[in-house]
């Protein structure tokens, strides 16, 4: 009886002790690309990006994302366009200098996997589940995911006009274990 | 009269892309951008050449038309066209990964310039212009 208590006993701390391990820290690495497409010739990327990521497939309670995108980096091509998006009617940078997004939850979903979490965009905080790819061999990964951010959630610009009011995003983020 | 407008349009055209490459290297050098990928030596000194001649066949044929008046029309057009062509260089739309696209319309629209520039300065090289005072002692 002692020694069925104490196999227990040593297989719920092993249990724990593999539930509560640190998922792997990673580190963006150079050639990440943060693209969007807003309809027709509207389109660009955000130049400068940067995260903490701790993520681990077997360990996806303790994973986490805390992403933050220079809105300044914005580039589309064309200084006019550029300008503007910077501007007060699109993304004023002036005041709100960076897209934030920092996650709650990770799960599985399907090949790949979904992380819910805070997006924080002109001011405006919004709860976003984003379906995320990782791709990993030995101390190097990368992460990629495509999904859809409505403009009007987050009062950039105003309804309607040229610009496709669901912006559709595409990442892809090579890492390197810490 | 044809053969000296074409090579009033050909040197017209070397010079004012000659002018163009000299003012995009010191363009490059001074704000330290580079859009020589977008904007090629070798294009930009075509174009110049191509657009002077065009121009240069252009007076030629308005000059059939127009007789007395074609300098004031041909020079009108000229010039009217030449402010034209510099809208799309606020439109133009890079590749992603060059920097600085703002920087790229004070490149290229005075380029845009240099032909008009460059075959008002040579014309009467070239050609007898008809509103020249034949009196005029000074």
């Amino acid at each position: 009886m002692k020694k069925l208590i104490f196999s227990m006993a040593a297989l719920l701390s092993t249990a724990a002790v593999f539930a509560f391990a640190p998922a792997s820290n990673w580190q963006v690495a150079t050639g990440y690309s943060v693209k969007f497409v807003g309809g027709g010739e509207v389109g660009g990327i955000f130049k400068t990006f940067k995260g903490t990521i701790a993520f681990d497939e077997q360990n996806l309670a303790t994973s986490s994302f805390d992403l933050s995108i220079d809105v300044a980096s914005i580039n589309t091509g064309n200084g006019l366009m550029n300008t503007h998006a910077k501007g007060a009617e699109w993304f004023d940078a002036g005041k709100y200098p960076v897209i934030h997004f920092v996650s709650k939850k990770i799960t599985k979903a399907g090949a790949g996997y979904q992380v819910t979490g805070d997006m924080e965009m002109h001011g405006v905080k919004k709860e976003l589940t984003l379906p995320f790819t990782f791709q990993g061999k030995g101390n190097t990964a990368t992460f990629k995911g495509q999904f859809t951010v409505n403009r009007n959630d987050f009062h950039i610009g105003k309804p309607g006009g040229d610009v496709s009011e669901n912006i559709k995003l595409d990442l892809s983020v090579p890492v390197v274990k810490k | 009269m044809l053969k000296r407008l074409l090579l009033l349009g050909i040197t017209s055209g070397i010079l004012a892309g000659a002018t163009a490459l000299i003012f995009q290297k010191i363009y490059s050098s001074s704000l330290g951008v580079d859009f020589s990928n977008i904007a090629k030596p070798g294009a930009i000194l075509i174009t110049n050449v191509v657009g002077c001649v065009v121009a240069a066949i252009g007076y030629w044929i308005l000059d059939k038309w127009l007789k007395n008046r074609t300098e004031a029309v041909f020079n009108f057009i000229f010039a009217i066209l030449t402010f034209a062509s510099i809208l799309p260089a606020f439109s133009t739309k890079l590749p992603l990964d060059i920097n600085s696209p703002e920087l790229f319309p004070g490149l290229v629209i005075p380029m845009h310039f240099f032909p008009v520039l460059a075959y008002f300065t040579l014309e009467p090289l070239f050609i007898k212009l008809r509103h020249t005072n034949p009196h005029r002692t000074n």
